[in-house]
């Protein structure tokens, strides 16, 4: 397990180095996909409770030391997002097309409130998304048309990234 | 018999995720309270020499692809520009002896090329890598001279701008806030005749304009779509007189004693490449990093 989440993390802080340097030119309205999340959900949902949320805790706390945020920001919204699909492991087969856009989709939501959730404890040290604005809704429907095409490409690298071998 | 009492290993398990959560609580307890921001240096400092290698790798292959169009485009204007070689060669004397006039009539006219204060130019290799944030990072950092909280300049069509200022400083690398981010304040005046001052903020995103609040309501007649917003200088960080947006729209509230202003930023921030950090005058000079 060590070996994948080591894997896993290093994966996930190439996701938010990339997003950085190279996902501008990609925006639409100024919003930008985050595929660190839609390879978070996928590696929580294959890998269960233990080795998602800690590749998620300790890739967000490489993401607070490239953003403005205060540390441990990101680290809690991924732990969080990642222990909610890893809740999902093993729950359901995951198809080609729809169940990726769903989770990509309701993965970004669950980042939002989370974020909304630092909000209420913190105040104005934190930002957080408004619901009534549009770069949650860009950045959710952007992130649910990216994940068929992240979660086709993460297939060959299960080997790798997955604790469990394929049951059946 | 079998045993449905959840074994010590599925409870570790199960503890993994709320242990995880409450240290990343913990990181935001201790971080929000100010701590000196020495581990956030020291992460950028690690994270931005990975940051610049992913930065120089998408600015290798973009500049590659770049070039197989430009070999072709350059051919076609060699011959062009043959051409035009001879037609400038002989223009060129006659230039030499207008810049020799032009020198001679700046010097009579006292014109200054003096710089208002020292820069150190910067590029910019990324930015935040989520929406909720909105920072900017350059390729310069402590050893470069940057300082925490030395404001940031960019050139655009001629126009001198507010990027914003540093907030984090690494080795090689160091973080922006720019001005449309909704943590940044700058104290503003219109540059017309009215020279009102507010203070500007951001909204959160390069897409929404900035916000110049707590501006006299007495002022509202004077104030013309287009004017220019500038820096004041006063007690700030910023340098005084830089432009920072030209009024888009005026919001009056009767239940308010002041108005607000809508500002388009005068920086296309999607379109910075370079910017400039302004350092502060040698005698105020202070680190703080």
């Amino acid at each position: 397990m060590i070996r994948s989440v080591v894997l896993s993390t290093m994966l996930l802080v190439a996701c938010a180095l990339a997003q950085s340097a190279w996902f501008g030119g990609i925006a639409v309205l100024g919003v930008t996909p985050d595929l660190g999340l839609i390879v978070l959900i996928w590696l929580s949902y294959m890998n269960g409770l233990v080795a998602g949320p800690i590749s998620g805790f300790l890739s967000g706390f490489a993401e607070d030391f490239l953003s403005a945020s205060p540390l441990g920001f990101h680290a809690f919204i991924k732990t969080a997002v990642a222990a909610a699909a890893s809740l999902l492991h093993g729950s359901f087969y995951i198809d080609k097309l729809l169940l990726p856009v769903i989770l990509g989709f309701a993965g970004t939501i669950a980042k939002a409130l989370a974020a909304g959730a630092l909000f209420l404890l913190f105040g104005s040290k934190v930002h957080a998304y408004s619901l009534v604005e549009r770069t949650i809704w860009i950045e959710a429907a952007y992130n649910g048309l990216l994940a068929p095409l992240a979660f086709l490409l993460l297939g060959p690298l299960r080997r790798l990234l997955a604790t469990e071998r394929r049951r059946g | 018999m079998v045993d449905q009492t959840p074994s010590a290993g599925t409870r570790g398990r199960s503890a993994v995720a709320p242990i995880l959560l409450a240290a990343s609580l913990l990181c935001l307890i201790v971080s929000t309270r100010s701590l000196e921001g020495v581990p956030e240096s020291l992460g950028l400092s690690i994270l931005g020499f990975f940051q610049r290698g992913f930065s120089d790798v998408g600015e290798f292959v973009s500049d590659t692809f770049a070039s197989i169009s430009e070999l072709r485009r350059l051919r076609e204007n060699y011959d062009e520009l043959s051409a035009k070689l001879e037609r400038y060669t002989n223009m060129e004397r006659g230039l030499a002896d207008l810049r020799e006039e032009n020198n001679r009539l700046k010097e009579q006219l006292g014109f200054s090329q003096d710089i208002a204060y020292q820069r150190i130019a910067a590029r910019i290799v990324a930015k935040d890598p989520e929406n909720l944030y909105s920072t900017i990072t350059i390729d310069k950092g402590f050893g470069d001279g940057i300082r925490k909280n030395m404001p940031v300049i960019a050139f655009q069509d001629g126009i001198e701008g507010l990027v914003g200022r540093i907030v984090e400083v690494g080795a090689g690398t160091s973080k922006i806030v720019p001005i449309y981010d909704s943590m940044s304040f700058v104290a503003s005046r219109l540059a017309g005749g009215s020279r009102t001052e507010g203070l500007v903020g951001g909204q959160g995103s390069p897409e929404y304009p900035l916000l110049m609040r707590f501006v006299k309501k007495q002022a509202k007649d004077e104030i013309q779509f287009g004017d220019l917003v500038a820096t004041t200088g006063y007690e700030s960080v910023y340098p005084s007189d830089v432009a920072v947006g030209r009024v888009k729209k005026v919001r009056v509230l009767d239940y308010q004693t002041s108005i607000d202003i809508e500002l388009d930023p005068v920086l296309d921030f999607s379109r910075i490449e370079y910017v400039f950090v302004v350092k502060p005058p040698v005698a105020d000079e202070g680190d703080s990093r």
